[in-house]
């Protein structure tokens, strides 16, 4: 890239950068991301779930029961 | 009411919630938080969601909903997410060029977060420019500017201009 080309660019705002550097950086992206949906997952979130699916087949069954 | 397979769907889904929500914030606990309300509030607004689209869109959407409602200042207060970020996280035995992730982290850190929502949503995890749209509330136009300012500035952060000496090899080990 000349010089030229660098300031027409920078003028542009947002820059076009070179194509392995945008390569590079989704792979970084990617890497980074599947870090934090491999990490531990507490067991709150499945319980919880799991909770809400129970009080939902309770109340199910109230209503039944209130119908007769 | 929500179903048994509306559940698993759900539960097939929170991982990705939270690595968006850790994203967002920058905190693990601020994230967890997110993530349980999320679930809570898509769990009583089940009917809302239309079969057939995205659920992990819509999930997101209603977590950064929250996220900018009710945690946007704690957030710059707490930022405890370096635990995950271990170096022993990093995902190795890439034979490409790769970027010292721990440098990426910290070049992410620096960016608006309106483009680090962007480049994270489309980048990672797997949403359309529609979708992220939605998500985010802009038009298409705007997602893709962010997208294209996000990189951008990355390549600006982490030195990977060609303009300036060294190039590109300075930061991107290539082996061999």
């Amino acid at each position: 890239m000349n010089a030229t080309r660098t300031n027409k660019v920078e003028a542009l705002d947002i820059a076009a950068p070179d194509p392995k550097a945008v390569e590079a950086i989704g792979r970084a992206l990617e890497a980074h991301y599947a870090s934090l949906v491999q990490a531990p997952l507490p067991d709150k979130f499945v319980e919880l779930l799991a909770r809400l699916e129970r009080d939902r087949a309770s109340q199910t069954r109230g209503r039944r029961d209130a119908l007769g | 009411m929500p179903s048994a397979s509306f559940k698993d769907e759900l539960l097939a889904e929170i991982r990705n919630l939270r690595a968006f929500a850790i994203s967002l914030s920058g905190s693990v606990s601020l994230a967890d938080d997110l993530v349980q309300e999320s679930l809570l509030r898509a769990w009583s607004n089940s009917e809302k969601f239309q079969p057939g689209t995205s659920l992990r869109a819509w999930l997101f959407t209603i977590l950064r909903n929250i996220y900018y409602s009710n945690y946007r200042k704690r957030s710059r207060e707490v930022q405890d997410s370096g635990g995950l970020y271990a170096r022993r996280l990093i995902v190795p035995g890439d034979q490409e060029s790769h970027l010292d992730l721990e440098d990426f982290r910290q070049a992410m850190t620096k960016l608006p977060a309106e483009q680090r929502e962007v480049l994270t949503l489309i980048g990672a995890s797997g949403l359309s420019y529609e979708e992220a749209a939605v998500v985010c509330q802009v038009g298409i136009g705007t997602i893709k500017s962010r997208l294209s300012r996000a990189r951008a500035k990355l390549v600006e952060l982490l030195e990977l201009d060609d303009a300036s000496q060294p190039p590109v090899e300075r930061k991107v080990r290539r082996a061999g």
